[in-house]
């Protein structure tokens, strides 16, 4: 059981493994002489539980050195134990989506003026015949922009992790240790 | 940050004395009278998130050899649990009345 035990703390990201992986190995140390001295039923209970448990935990501590959030739902401790999480978007984000909302206003805006300069220029549009219909190609387009956006921005994510820039920002210098998160 | 039952039961173990993993892990299963059974991933979830919040901190023990760490609540996690332990407090006043009202 002990072998399982340090395959599934394997699992878990390396900093944390350096942290608390051989405390937590202690502590399971602990909970198996307890159990083994109350039976072979309660060891193999206690070993599903535990190794579970470590799964899960594995799981969860991935899921958050990607993202930098337990707030999913899947992942977060059991009822009403939400962190904060330090993740973030990038300030500039917000101006640059400030410019882009002014630049598609100023295109309806001229779009609008041009149309009204020339009086004749749209002629009326009349009954659309379901062989204009395109739906079928917008979604695939849709489908299509969605999946590559999703993988730009795992991509983006998955790079910061590798690079370790996350994990430099959670440093502290002083303690040695993790400081925020 | 809001806290779960497992969380809180932590929080009340480290209230009463600076404790290690495993004597957390006993406590709160004696605390909720077998209810609660942490697992260690979820115990050392819970104090990580928990050391990050600064809400309890390690302290430095003589009996550090088996690579044991103790764990006690900062004023900043005895404050947070007073304030926790007096809305549980509002909320069983306002449920007793009400859970207790019989059918008519």
């Amino acid at each position: 059981m002990l072998a399982l035990y340090r395959v599934l703390l394997h699992l878990y990201p390396a900093p944390y493994r350096c942290e608390f992986g051989d405390e937590m190995m202690g502590v399971l140390l602990e909970v198996q002489a307890e159990n083994q001295r109350k039976g072979a039923f309660a060891m193999l209970a206690s070993g599903v539980h535990e190794s579970g448990g470590l799964l899960y935990g594995a799981m969860r501590e991935h899921f958050y050195s990607i993202t930098g959030s337990y707030d999913n739902g899947t992942f977060s401790f059991k009822r009403r134990f939400a962190m904060r999480s330090e993740f973030r978007f990038p300030k500039a984000t917000v101006g640059l989506m400030v410019v882009i909302l002014a630049a598609v206003m100023l295109a309806i805006e001229k779009a609008r003026a041009i149309s009204m300069s020339i009086p004749h220029a749209n002629p009326p549009v009349g009954p659309i015949r379901p062989e204009q219909f395109a739906i079928v190609q917008v979604l695939v387009a849709i489908l299509i922009w969605a999946i590559a956006s999703g993988a730009i921005g795992w991509g983006i994510l998955f790079a910061l992790r590798r690079s370790g820039i996350q994990q430099l920002s959670e440093m502290n210098p002083a303690a040695g240790q993790r400081s925020g998160k | 940050m809001e806290v779960s039952e497992p969380v809180l039961l932590i929080l009340l173990s480290l209230a009463e004395q600076p404790r290690h993993g495993y004597a957390i892990l006993q406590d709160t299963e004696r605390m909720s009278e077998g209810h609660v059974r942490l697992s260690t991933g979820t115990l050392y979830g819970a104090l990580a998130r928990l050391l990050d919040e600064k809400w309890i901190e390690r302290i430095k023990e003589q009996d550090s050899s088996r690579g044991k760490q103790t764990y006690r609540l900062t004023a900043a996690g005895r404050r947070n649990l007073q304030m926790e332990v007096a809305r549980l407090k509002h909320l069983t006043r306002v449920a007793a009345p009400r859970v207790a009202r019989k059918e008519t």
